[in-house]
Parts: C-alpha cells; structure tokens; sequence
C-alpha cells in the first residue's frame, strides 16, 4: 500500500489533515474560546463550571448531530427544535400520568425517541419520497410538531420526576452523569463514522443525480437520514427534559437554527457531501462557550444578543477562512 | 453470460423524437460499437439500457427473455453496469469508495470494511497502476484528480461491478494513448471471458481497434449491424450520412459569401481548459462555423474569448488591436456579443420585464445610469421588429414569452449598439423551426452589413445550410477545415470522427 502514501502526500500537510479532519478549524476556535474564558473568569475553567456547560449544551449537541445527518446528504431539517419540543412534552406527560417510577421513566422516554423516529419519518416522507423542498416542507412539518406538543401539553411547567433530573444532575462514582452520556455519544459517531450509510448519504450528498445514475438507493438513504435525525433530535429532547426538569411545548422552536450554525461551525458543508459530526458537537460547545464568555467579560444585559451575534458571526468567518485558504 | 437484444424502442421528449426505431443484438464475447452523429439517439438507446430512460414502445430482452429496466438500480440486479460519459462519481470521495459505491462491503452489516473496500480497489487500481499518472491512489479524493484520472476511476467502478454486460458510453474522451490501449488490454479479456461489451467512441481508429461489430444510428434508427473487420471508415460515415443525404449535399452546398475585408477577429494559439492550441480569424462579413462532435471544444473556445472563462495561452486580435480579456464586460466594451442556446443559465433575465431584458447591454456600452423610459422603448423597437419578436408589451416579464421569442429578446438586446462579432454558442437549443429560419435569415443580414459572426451549432446541418467554413472540432482542437464545394455532410463526419 505504499501508492496510499505518497497519494495524500502530495497534498501540503495542513491541507491534507484538515481534509481528512474537517472538525480542525472548529477545535482551534473551541480551545481559543476556552483560553479566553478561563482568562476572565478562572473558575469556568473548574470541573464544576464544565460539567454545567455540558448539561446545558448536550440537547444543543445532540441536535446538531441530528441536523449534520441530513446536510449529509445535501438535505436540512428546520423541524428539529419543534421535534425536540414534541418529544419533551410526550415525555412528561407521560411519565406524569404513569406515575414517575423507574420503569415508568425508562417507557416514557423509550416512547419519545419512537416519537422522534416517527417525525423523521415523515420529514423523510415528505421531502425524499414526495420530493418537496427541504426548507419549506421541514419549515410546515415543524408548525404541525409544535401543533401536537401544544395540544399534548398546552401550558408549560409540568415538572419531571424527581428519578429524572436527580439522575441526569447527579453523579456515578464520582463522576457526572453527563460524562457518560458524552462518552456513549463519542463512541456512537466514531461508530458511526464507519457506517456503510455515512459514505452512501455523502455520496449522495455530492451530487444526487449521479448517485442515481450510479446505483444508489437515493430516496432510500435520505429517508434514513430524516429517521437518524428524528432520533437524535429525540435525544436531545431527553437531554433538554433533564436540564430544565420540567415540560415546555415551545422550548425547542430557538434551537433549530443554533443546530444549523453548529453544523457549519463545525466545518460541515451545508450544500452536502462533505463534513463530520464531531465537527458539529465542537460546534455546539462554541457556541456555549460564547454565551458563557459575553456573560464572563461582563457586558450589559441590553448588549448580550449583539455581542453574542456578532462572536458566532466572527466564529463563523475564522472557520470558512481557514477551510477555503487550505482548499486551494 | 448473457445476450442482450432491443427491439424497436421509441423515446419522444414532447414532440422531440429522440429515438425512433433503436435496435441492436448484443453477442456475449463480443465489443460492439454504437455509432451515430449529434442527437442520432445512441445515447438515449444507452440510457434506456441503462435505465437512467423508459422507453415509450419496445422492447429488451436478455437471454430471450423480456426484462423491464426500471431504474439504474434494476438495470444492475439485470447485470447491466453502465460507464457514464458525464461520470457518475462522489467528488468528495475517495477513489476506493467510488469504486465499491453502491454496493459497498460491508462488516456485520453496518459498517464499511475497509480492508476488503481497499482490496477490491487494489485489484482495479492495479491494471492501470504504471498509466494512471501523479497523485492516483486508492485513498486520493476524487476532487483532486485530473480528467483522465477521473475517467478511469469510472472505468474501474463500472469493471468492479463485474457485470456481464458492461457499457461504455465515450470512456476514452479524456485518456491518453497508453491509457486507452490498457484499457483495450482490459476489454479484450473481459471478451474473452465471455462478457458482452457495448462500446461508444468518436475516434475512428479506437472503434477499428477494439470492435467485433459495429452498429450505425442516424436519425433515431438503427441503420445497420456490420463485422468491423468486413467494413471501413469511409462506409461506415457513409451509413451515417445516408445515401439520400449523399446524393443532395455532394451535389452543391450553399454559395459561400464572397469575403475578402480584414479579420475582424483573429485567434491564435489559445489553449485553456477543454481546448489546446486553437487558431482561427473571422472576417467582416463572414459566418465561421464550429462543427464535431458535442463537447470538443467549441463552447469553451467560445467562452474563453467572450472572458467567461480564464485562458491559459493564446492571443486574441479585434480589429488589428491585441486584447486580453479577463470578464464578459470587457470582451463586451471590445466590441464581442456572446449569445448562448442555454438561455436559462446564460441569457434570459428571469422574471423581468422585456425591456429590462433587451437594454442591459445598451446600458454597459454607454456608461448609462437614468434613462428616460420612452428613449429606451424607442431603442429597443427597432432591434425587435426586425427579429419580428412576438409580444404584448414592454412591460411583460420576459418568462410569458416561448423560448424561441425569449432568444430574440436576447439577441436584440446585442442590436441596439452594433458589436464587431458575434459568438454563437448552439444557439438555437429548443427554439422552434419559424424562429429557427428567422434567426438565420438575421445572422446572414448581420454578416452582410459587415459582422464578424462565428456559429457553433451542435445541429450538424444547420452548420452546413449557414457557415461559409466550418472548423471541425475533436478533442478539443481543430482537426479540419472545410470550406467551398468541401463542406457536405460526409466530410464533416469524416473530420469528427477522424477517420484516416
């Protein structure tokens, strides 16, 4: 195999890394901005001030995995924050009305993330097998999500059980209970990276007429796209449920063009083809760790939004910069 | 192994037959060649093989049995495997990947396993290892090769398919000598192991190489099926041109212009993507045509002097004076007028009004910035009644309009202020046979008043009613130059195909 070598040789070694590791610009601007809140504010730095980070910004991670699985393959999905709402309203309710035990707890949220499969499905329904517009089929389907978590739960502040949040805040051995969610997401992607579907949907991605023309089962594989991405927008429902400890039938509808922004953040290419998730979890801590910095630095409430648009603007530039320089 | 016949398909795109009557008997062991000028349906037959087009009557059949290719994918559980001439590969990845896609190989199911995807890769890498040039390797990315390393890495997937039948429409357009002849080292073997093998070139001499049988199409019918080793180049343009067609255009092409002004455009030397080394002048009153094949050049010649895209080498002379051109507004503000058949992409201002469709250039050309309305209809009249341009008002966006009265819309709009040339690029794609005639009986007057008008038409006899010389395209550079009593429709075959 000595051809392989001298193949990406060729390539300068900058170029060739931040191909093969589209998440490279993403992770030097995660650790710039982890300098920079340390700098003025060392204690956000500290084991405590991380794991409540990543509490906050797990449902935020887990649904830009879900939307990096449709702009795979040249797709997007603006009804991941309606999903995220519906899910995290059928699992209060549910586990409510089944009285907040174990088994309860584990059946209510077993039934969400089938919730969250059936609304991919039908996102992947309306848009690969109907062929509509991805943009404005997602956009009407999540008016109709939010539409069904209004009427399962119509006020918000019904409270999770107890079980719940104690379990999602708590600890194991020591060590936070979100530790292990992030270990069992790390290992899911690096898995997933190998999947026979994540080559097909960025195959397809590139350019789907030729994947057509080439064999591939198109409408197949970007019906599986919308389904992976209803799960782990279900996901990020659970994660959301054990954050806020209570039901919101509108809590996710700000969420969805966060998810969008990680997954470009993360070096992801929204016209398909090309990407990774990891690239989109880093790009979710980024834009926590945003937030968290425009509080740290100090600015006046009336300015955060600014400042805080501003910065992902700025993120956002640094990393198309750095991809386009080293593609050429 | 497997035979492969077609009886009698028929493929219409609204009142455009594309196909008439496609036949064809495909043998297994046997490289069989489908030959046919521009739009003579053999890459429709291919699609239907192919199941990229349903044919509307007809019939395939496979071993004798009648078989319904719904869709690529139906087409190989068929064991039909198809090289596209546009490729058929995911740029962002790897050569091995593109080479196992679809059917990737897989462990529990899931995952790719990559040992067996770098193996099978290897095995088709290597017949083509010592030509395949710089930079080829089973981990490279499809973006990062050249054009012929492109070509071959559809060659090993559709190999890698090892399908009994293989297709292979126009594998060789990009490839250099030594690639083409392992390649033809490959086909032989897939003969001799039985595989049945159809085979598109536009190269004369490759089709005598490699082929068993040869099979002509012209004007959507299967002519005739011939042993290559029984016929000869001559004969063979002969079946394409048609013994009618023979007898009429030998007789007497039309008078050229008599021409004797300074060149009004004179190319030399132009080189950049698609094309090598291209030269040629037009003269005031003179209609230069560009013929071959689709794809040899011609458009990006064309492109490159109007500065749509960049050039490599070469000089460009307007009028005596040397210009280098580097975007449409210069080449405009040089005196050139580009009007291309895909209006879509290149022409039309959707959605706008007429007006606003017609005047742009008028605009570019005199530095305008406000303008009185009725100045600019009164301007724009002119240029569109000559056309005889059929519409309602100014006003009307210019989408209402059919597609022929939208290329005069867009023709007029080069009129109002004369240009020195005119580069027409196909650009009577989709317009209707009245507009058609209009069209030309304009370029002619145009040519008359003293233009310089080259014309690339992929309509072969357009090119022979309308050009007083045609350069013959092939492979991106100019193979042939027919002027006077030459310019029949056998030599140009002749010139496209490069039959010696």
């Amino acid at each position: 195999m000595s051809a392989i070598e001298t193949g990406t040789s060729q390539r300068p070694g900058l170029a060739a890394l931040v191909e093969r590791f589209p998440f490279l610009p993403a992770l030097v601007i995660l650790l710039a901005l982890l300098a920079l809140n340390g700098w003025f504010q060392p204690n956000s730095l500290g084991f405590r001030a991380i794991t409540g980070l990543i509490s906050t910004y797990l449902a935020l991670m887990m649904l830009s995995v879900a939307q990096t699985y449709v702009v795979y393959a040249g797709d997007v999905d603006l009804s991941v924050g309606a999903i995220l709402s519906l899910v995290n309203c059928v699992i209060i309710v549910l586990m409510e009305r089944w009285g907040g035990g174990g088994i309860a707890v584990l059946m209510a949220c077993a039934l969400g993330i089938l919730t969250g499969l059936a609304c991919g499905l039908l996102n992947g329904f309306v848009v690969a097998v109907l062929r509509l517009q991805a943009i404005v089929a997602t956009f009407a389907t999540s008016i109709f999500f939010t539409g069904i978590a209004l009427y399962v739960l119509p006020v918000a502040g019904t409270p999770a059980p107890t079980i719940y949040w104690r379990t999602y805040g708590g600890r194991f051995f020591e060590i936070p209970f979100v530790f292990y969610v992030v270990a069992a997401l790390a290992i899911v992607l690096v898995m997933a990276t190998r999947a026979r579907l994540t080559t097909q949907m960025l195959a397809v991605g590139d350019d789907a007429f030729k994947a057509f023309q080439g064999g591939l089962p198109v409408t197949a594989i970007r019906l599986k796209g919308y389904m992976l991405c209803g799960v782990f927008s279900a996901l990020a429902a659970l994660c959301i449920t054990g954050d806020t400890a209570s039901g919101d039938p509108l809590v996710g509808g700000a969420m969805t063009l966060y998810s969008v922004a990680a997954v470009v953040l993360g070096g992801t290419a929204l016209s398909g083809g090309r990407g990774s998730v990891v690239g989109s979890v880093l790009g979710a801590l980024i834009i926590g760790l945003i937030s968290s910095l425009v509080f740290y630095v100090g600015t006046p409430s009336q300015w955060q939004n600014l400042v805080q648009g501003l910065a992902i603007l700025l993120a956002l530039m640094l990393g198309v910069m750095v991809t386009r320089r080293v593609q050429r | 192994m497997s035979n492969l016949t077609i009886r009698g398909a028929r493929k219409a795109y609204g009142a455009t037959v594309a196909l008439r009557r496609g036949d064809l008997d495909l043998r297994e062991g046997e490289v069989h060649v489908l030959i046919g000028s521009n739009g003579s349906g053999k890459s429709t037959l291919c699609k239907i093989v192919s199941g990229s087009v349903r044919p509307d009557a007809g019939e395939v059949l496979i071993d004798g049995k009648t078989v319904s290719i719904d869709g690529p994918r139906a087409a190989r559980a068929l064991g039909l495997a198809t090289f596209y001439q546009e490729l058929s590969l995911a740029a962002h990845r790897t050569v091995a990947e593109n080479i196992s896609l679809p059917e990737l190989p897989g462990k529990g199911g899931f995952f790719v396993d990559r040992e067996r995807l770098n193996g099978i890769a290897e095995r088709y890498i290597r017949r083509f290892a010592d030509v395949a040039g710089e930079g080829f390797s089973a981990d490279a990315r499809v973006e990062h090769l050249r054009e012929d390393q492109r070509q071959l890495v559809e060659i090993m997937k559709t190999l890698a398919t090892e399908a009994p039948i293989l297709i292979f429409d126009e594998p060789t357009s990009s490839l250099d000598r030594s690639q083409v002849e392992r390649f033809f080292e490959v086909l032989r073997e897939l003969k001799a192991q039985g595989r049945a093998i159809i085979f598109i070139s536009h190269r004369m001499d490759e089709i005598f190489a490699i082929g068993d049988r040869v099979t002509v199409i012209r004007d959507g019918e299967t002519v005739g099926t011939s042993l290559i080793s029984e016929t000869k180049p001559a004969s063979i343009i002969h079946q394409m041109v048609g013994e009618s067609e023979l007898a009429v255009t030998n007789g007497a092409p039309p008078a050229a212009a008599e021409v004797k002004t300074e060149a009004v455009l004179s190319v030399a030397g132009l080189s950049a993507k698609g094309f090598v080394n291209v030269s040629f002048e037009v003269r005031r009153g003179e209609i230069l045509g560009f013929g071959g094949l689709h794809g040899q050049g011609q458009s990006a010649v064309l492109r490159s002097i109007f500065g749509v895209n960049p050039t490599d080498q070469g000089t460009i002379h307007i009028k005596g004076e040397k210009r280098t051109i580097r975007s449409p507004r210069e080449a405009i503000r040089c005196g050139l007028a580009y009007i291309s058949g895909d209006r879509g992409r290149d022409g039309v201002v959707h959605g706008r009004p007429i007006l606003e469709n017609v005047t742009p250039i008028h605009f570019l050309r005199n530095k305008l910035s406000l303008v009185r309305p009725g100045s600019l209809r009164e301007r724009a009249a002119k240029p569109l009644s000559a056309l005889k341009t059929r519409f309602a008002g100014y006003d009307q966006p210019v989408n209402a309009l059919s597609g022929g009265n939208q290329q005069k819309i867009v023709i007029a709009r080069w009129l109002i202020d004369r240009p020195d040339v005119l580069l027409l690029d196909d650009p009577t794609k989709g317009i209707d046979l009245q507009a058609k005639t209009d069209l030309f009986a304009l370029i002619r007057s145009l040519a008359a008043e003293g233009m310089g008008i080259v014309l690339y038409s992929s309509e072969d006899a357009e090119l022979l009613a309308n050009a007083d010389r045609i350069l013959v395209f092939n492979s991106g550079s100019v193979s042939r130059e027919l002027t006077g009593a030459d310019r029949t429709r056998y030599n140009l075959y002749h010139a496209a195909y490069e039959a010696a």
